[in-house]
């Protein structure tokens, strides 16, 4: 037998292949906290320090809920994952930053513990954790969690008029009032929304985002550079946000309603890039993915049109969470499938 | 020249530079050889010589233990005396009857191989027969037998034969220097396979980092004098790309076809054979040579003298001597028989080179992975990167939940193994293992099914 020098360590020895990307887990869940990076310094600096210690509390709350649950029930604590820091940020995103801070505390509390834990933990839920967190509040709280703060500084007209409402808010008051939906730059003008009732100045001041709202919603220019980082990182998938924006705008246009405004106000943009693209809660095909984009994009702008909220996002993601296992079926067609007529032959 | 390609796949670092362009190097003659008498895929061997036996280099040493087509024999690569015949641990982590010959000096007696016969005057039953004497397997690494591709069914019309250079798997490059050092026998086994099998249309498939060598191998098609009577034969380049070796990848990359679900090349009206299988045909004909060598790479970290070698089969690594072959032991972490993304890994060296070993990988801890799997995070990146759009997340989802038929229709029986998902898992998940494990069960499931039916009381006529 051939002599082999004995090894001072043991030989690894596993199953193909050997080698592996490397992309770990932590690096995607690095890149979303880095797309989210922008809109969240944006919001610290719009609405100052009520936001940035939002964001604190909610993210540490979720850390130490999910360590601490994972201690009690005598499991590994991996908060190192980085997903309860991911789902503690997008939450305090998504909320006004006026949120008490106990409250926020508690969203994120159940938002880990409840929505994400009691289902066994990261990539187990079925629903988005932070929109859970979101809902919770909104149920539980909704005067504090709808009260809106006008930006910090930036002294422009839009910002100037709103008082404690969103664009969307104010939208869903002149709804009620007036007739029917007319030129969104009339309503604002008749909503005292902006001054020089300037459509398209308005609709820049949206994109820009110099508006109420959630602390990490009101850029849309901030989102959409963190939505390009995702994409070029092949962190996110294009599907689901591109099929959410396109049908909300499209189904907006069906209904009356002005589809730019329809877009670029309140969350749709924030939930299409960050939430409708969560890899555990969203479906896993190509085919799933459109479809998810697709429906979620119709509840909310049907939500907005006929519901009690002025902004639908969070319960239209959530609805089709519950509708992901079923989109997974909507499998790929495999490689070599003969159509029916030919495979009866054999 | 235009660049074809197949859809999805992963663009894999190549970790080619160690030996790619290094001429393969003929191995010293080692001073045993540990030969194991099964080395195709398909009925087993019976061993045909005894402990104490005198053979000769391409003496048979092991044939169809019954008759059937499904069987290739096994050779004596080298002069010796037959030692041990014994169970050892083969290159695929099981044990198979092995035979042990110690090497009689360097010239003593010279060689038993076939009498030289040409294939282009003996009748197609004769060269199937002489393809099987010499026990020419696939050499890419599924270890398929020959001569049973080469003749496929009449119902199932050929009209390409491909030949398989692509080489997508890392480190590996001895298809490289097939294509760069027997251009002439690869096409003379090209146009004997073309002559068998009377297809007039043949593909060299290779991948676009080996397109420097088109020249070369252009103007050996135009010297071979067989060539053009027996068709046409042309290059085709792929992008570099993984699994583009796969023979399903290669036959929808060059042709557009693909192969149908469960069957094989020939249902596309295809043959896949691997370069080096091809110049092994040749050598069965023009040297009466039977499969007694083996090209391959011998690299990675742990390996001092990366290299292409020849051996004989049934060599050992540890047997060839350090300025041949030196091996850095403190660094080695893992031993690959094969490719990282498909190869095995196994627990010694004192495992003999196969007729299908096509590298033999010396890793060291910091070329291969060993982290623990995590929770799967459902990003999808396994279905976006499968080259046969399964959906591997589903398929293990539905094997944890005990469910094989949803298992089956997301793609268990289809999957080629070929590691692209497990390769981009960020979770580290094992998929692949997973999915040869319910394979397994679900072939355990099917042997219990019809144990059933048959010893079932027969259903009462229909009326």
């Amino acid at each position: 037998m051939a002599q082999t020098e004995s090894l001072s360590h043991e030989l690894f020895l596993s199953s193909s292949p050997h080698i592996a990307s490397k992309v770990p887990a932590t690096a995607l869940m690095r890149n979303v906290l880095i797309a989210l990076a922008p809109v969240t310094i944006f919001g610290v600096i719009s609405f100052g320090l009520p936001a940035l210690l939002n964001i604190l509390v909610s993210i540490v709350s979720a850390v130490a809920a999910e360590s601490l649950f994972r201690y009690i029930t005598k499991q590994d604590i991996r908060a190192k994952d980085q997903s309860a820091i991911v789902s503690g940020l997008l939450l305090a995103l998504v909320l006004p930053p006026t949120t008490p801070l106990w409250m926020t505390a508690l969203g994120a509390i159940f938002a880990v513990v409840v929505a994400k834990e009691f289902f066994g933990g990261l990539g187990a839920n079925v629903f988005n954790p932070a929109l859970i967190g979101r809902a919770f509040l909104l149920m539980s709280f909704p005067a504090a969690v709808t009260t809106w703060a006008r930006p910090l500084g930036f002294g422009t007209a839009l910002s100037d008029a709103v008082s404690g409402a969103t664009p969307l808010g104010i939208l869903k008051l002149g709804d009620s009032a007036a007739a029917g939906i007319q030129a969104v730059g009339a309503d604002f003008a008749a909503n005292k929304l902006a001054s020089s009732a300037d459509y398209w100045a308005t609709m820049r001041t949206l994109f820009i985002g110099n508006h109420g709202g959630c602390t990490g919603e009101t850029s849309i220019l901030l989102i959409l550079a963190g939505a390009v980082f995702l994409l070029v990182k092949k962190t996110i998938d294009w599907r689901a946000p591109v099929t959410m924006i396109g049908s909300a705008f499209i189904l907006s246009l069906v209904l009356g309603m002005d589809p730019l405004f329809s877009v670029l106000s309140g969350g749709l943009i924030f939930g299409a890039v960050f939430m409708a693209t969560d890899y555990v809660s969203a479906p896993l095909t190509a085919k799933g993915k459109l479809i998810f984009g697709c429906g979620a994009g119709i509840i909310a702008v049907l939500i907005r049109k006929f519901g009690n909220y002025p902004e639908g996002v969070s319960y239209a993601i959530l609805i089709m969470n519950a509708a992901a296992p079923f989109l997974n079926r909507l499998l790929p067609k495999k490689y070599g499938t003969v159509p029916k007529t030919k495979g009866a032959a054999k | 020249m235009a660049v074809s390609t197949f859809k999805r796949g992963l663009r894999l670092p190549t970790r080619k530079d160690a030996t790619e362009g290094k001429p393969v190097e003929l191995a010293p003659l080692p001073k045993q050889v540990v030969i194991p008498i099964n080395q195709h895929f398909g009925a087993p061997n019976k061993c045909l010589v005894n402990v104490g036996d005198h053979v000769k280099r391409g003496q048979k040493i092991a044939d169809a233990a019954a008759p059937g087509p499904m069987t290739v024999p096994v050779h004596a690569s080298i002069n010796g005396v037959v030692k041990k015949i014994e169970p050892r641990t083969q290159s695929n982590n099981t044990e198979g009857i092995c035979v042990l010959i110690e090497a009689e000096g360097a010239d003593s007696g010279g060689e038993e191989f076939l009498p030289p016969l040409d294939p282009f005057s003996c009748t197609k039953e004769e060269a199937l027969a002489r393809i099987r004497e010499a026990g020419i397997i696939g050499m890419g690494g599924a270890g398929f037998p020959c001569h049973i591709k080469l003749n496929p069914p009449p119902n199932k019309p050929i009209d390409t034969i491909i030949a398989d250079g692509a080489e997508c798997e890392p480190y590996l490059t001895t298809d490289e220097a097939v294509l760069t050092e027997k251009p002439n026998l690869l096409i003379l086994g090209l146009t004997i396979v073309m002559k068998i099998t009377g297809v007039k249309k043949a593909i060299i498939g290779m991948e676009d980092n080996k397109a420097k060598l088109i020249p070369m191998i252009e103007r050996e098609i135009r010297l071979n004098e067989q060539a053009a009577s027996v068709g046409e034969i042309s290059i085709g380049l792929c992008r570099t790309r993984y699994p583009q070796g796969g023979e399903k990848l290669l036959i929808t990359a060059l042709t557009g076809r693909e192969v149908p679900s469960g069957g094989l090349p020939m249902d596309a009206g295809c043959i896949v054979q691997n370069v080096g299988t091809l110049v092994a045909i040749a050598e069965a004909f023009s040297l009466g040579k039977p499969l007694v060598d083996r090209d391959l790479t011998v690299s990675g970290g742990a390996c001092k003298t990366p290299k292409n070698i020849r051996a004989p089969i049934g060599t050992l690594l540890p047997d060839l001597p350090p300025v041949f072959m030196e091996i850095a032991y403190d660094k080695l972490s893992k031993i690959l028989y094969g490719g990282p993304m498909m190869g095995n890994a196994v627990p010694n060296l004192n495992i003999p080179i196969q007729k299908n070993t096509s590298g033999i990988i010396l890793m060291t801890a910091a070329e291969t992975v060993a982290e623990l799997e995590g929770p799967c995070i459902r990003c999808g990146r396994c279905i976006r990167n499968c080259p046969i759009r399964l959906s591997p997340v589903i398929m293990n989802m539905a094997l944890e939940a005990g469910d094989l038929d949803e298992a089956v229709t997301a793609g268990l029986m289809d999957c080629i193994e070929c590691g692209s998902c497990t390769f981009m898992c960020p979770a580290r998940i094992k998929l692949v293992q997973r999915f040869r494990v319910g394979k397994g069960r679900l072939r355990i499931r099917q042997q219990a099914r019809q144990a059933a039916q048959a010893t079932a009381k027969p259903a009462p006529a229909k009326t």
